[in-house]
């Protein structure tokens, strides 16, 4: 592989680990987002300043990294408790031009610069890079999904998915909307915060325009295009929406054109995204390639 | 524990100026069968609102198992052992019928940090809740998506969901509206057998025959207030409660 194609597929497994996180809030909790890219950037600059100003490793500076994280998925995750559908969509959009600024504007998040000189991740005395690095990012990637997959099989991802179908049900069963919700952001801000510091010591430099709001657009978009609430769903959409502009490179002036026209075309016949509900390639692909299974 | 099951003590609550109820007072006993009746707004389900925790009384008293429940969230009173259904069906229309009662079945976990983490498709859960869905008759639908059931069937769904809940207490709000005469006859058999159980039922029912012969006691309600409160006999032999029904002899009728 040439190294144009690892960092593409590294960065697709980068933003397919955020989605997975956006796919916990809002695939399976029912809270719409569309702030993400807030925290894959608190978490791409908190490995940042960790590794530079702190002079931790990756490895170390991981743990805490994703501690920041759900802190901040619980402290945004409030306004979700008190409004619902558009407001959420709004005040999320409005968390991700705050946290923005702040990366902007504070001087300890380094201004304008960003911040440079991010190390890259040492394994067994080595620094990954190229192949190795894509390698990490893909075992990052397994992890998390295997994390979802088994966040839908315990009690505490059902109570998720009632709470989206249908709220005051779900209350009148023990579920509690305030715990949940923020249990689903806490979780899906982790992820996005793993996603950030692979970013972080991928790119080895961040600054505040890496992380704003129309990343959280297409975060989203990748994850209506893969399907809500699937496990397979944000890997499809990061994969097809992370390879597109690459695929359309030759017609770089019509590339959003193209994005339209794709999500037009879902949305009239596939609503439920490639992996969704009732999608065409879980009616009619996955039961020839599971021997009628699924 | 002595004493009844459930007390309700001059609970009122009150949406800007209108009073939706208005100081009702009853007990419900452990076993009983208690019918609520009323006309159309009179405040039947605000007050089944008011019990299971959905709207929070201005001001009087709620005593359920022997403790205040007035003022606690849905899901505290749920995880007490009170299960509810809706007048107006709440389905989780993209699971299916047996996940729909397998959220039911986990009431008790989802309050405690370690229960929440335990898987929900094992055999124990699933023989659990399948013998739910025997009880209410949709066992064979147990895989279907509940958004595709008809009403009748999504009426017993809840009931199923409303039994995982409350193994003390149950609150039926219109159960068997828009039911057909077997669907009804069915139901009426399960809520005998239900409180053959040792369970409690606290029902709101628009059909007479249907209220008068489940309930042990009735509780009428007109205008938020207790209109008149005894046994199917007394009640339907009542002045008051024939005139809230149906209106003055010699008057016209109001419309």
């Amino acid at each position: 592989m040439n190294g144009y194609a690892v960092t593409i597929l590294t960065q697709i497994a980068i933003q397919a680990i955020v989605v997975c996180g956006l796919n916990v809030i809002v695939g399976y909790a029912g809270q719409i987002s569309l702030g993400h890219a807030a925290f894959f950037g608190i978490g791409a600059y908190s490995a940042a300043l960790l590794s530079t100003q702190g002079g931790l490793s990756f490895w170390a500076a991981l743990p805490l990294v994703l501690a920041i994280c759900a802190a901040c998925g619980l402290l945004l995750g409030l306004p979700s408790l008190r409004l619902k559908h558009d407001f959420l969509a709004i005040t999320t959009i409005g968390i991700n031009f705050v946290v923005q600024a702040v990366f902007l504007y504070v001087p300890f998040f380094g201004g304008a610069l960003g911040i440079s000189g991010i190390p890259r991740v040492q394994l067994f005395g080595a620094a990954l890079k190229g192949t190795r690095y894509l390698y990490l990012c893909l075992a990052c990637l397994a992890l998390v999904v295997g994390v979802s997959w088994l966040f839908t099989r315990v009690f505490a991802g059902l109570a998720c998915f009632a709470l989206r179908e249908d709220e005051p049900a779900a209350a009148s069963m023990g579920i509690s909307p305030v715990r949940f919700k923020l249990l689903a952001f806490m979780l899906g801000t982790m992820f996005a915060g793993l996603g950030g510091s692979l970013y972080a010591h991928q790119m080895r430099f961040v600054s505040a325009d890496d992380f704003s709001f129309p990343l959280s657009v297409s975060f989203l978009a990748m994850l209506v295009l893969g399907g809500m609430g699937s496990l397979a769903g944000p890997l499809v959409g990061a994969l097809i929406l992370g390879a597109l502009p690459e695929v359309f490179r030759p017609l770089a002036n019509f590339r959003i054109l193209f994005y339209a026209l794709i999500l037009l075309l879902m949305i009239r016949f596939q609503p439920g995204g490639i992996f969704g509900e009732a999608s065409l390639v879980r009616r009619r692909l996955l039961p020839r390639f599971l021997g009628g299974r699924s | 524990m002595s004493g009844p099951l459930l007390e309700v003590r001059d609970l009122a609550i009150q949406f800007g100026g209108l009073r939706a109820v208005d100081g009702v007072s009853f007990v419900l006993e452990q076993g009983e069968i208690l019918g609520l009746l009323g006309p159309n707004g009179a405040g039947k389900t605000v007050t089944f609102n008011l019990i299971s925790g959905v709207y929070k009384p201005s001001s009087g008293e709620i005593r359920f198992a022997g403790r205040r429940i007035d003022g606690l969230a849905p899901h505290a009173i749920a995880a007490l052992g009170l299960g509810r259904t809706f007048q107006i069906v709440k389905p989780f229309t993209s699971l299916t019928v047996l996940e729909n009662v397998l959220v039911a079945r986990g009431v008790d976990r989802y309050g405690r940090a370690a229960s929440l983490w335990t898987p929900w498709r094992s055999r124990r859960e699933r023989d659990a809740a399948m013998a739910l869905l025997e009880r209410v008759g949709l066992a064979d639908l147990a895989g279907r998506k509940a958004g595709l059931l008809p009403l009748g069937n999504l009426r017993r769904l809840e009931i199923a969901r409303a039994l995982a809940v409350g193994h003390k207490l149950l609150l039926l709000d219109e159960s068997f509206s828009g039911l057909r005469h077997e669907e009804i006859a069915r139901l009426e058999a399960l809520v005998r057998d239900i409180r053959a159980q040792g369970l409690t039922v606290l029902l709101i029912e628009h059909n007479m025959r249907v209220a008068m012969g489940l309930s042990d006691r009735i509780v009428v309600m007109e205008y938020g207030r207790k209109l008149a409160e005894g046994s199917p006999e007394a009640i339907q032999q009542d002045e008051r409660v024939i005139e809230a029904y149906l209106g003055r002899k010699g008057e016209p009728h109001a419309s």
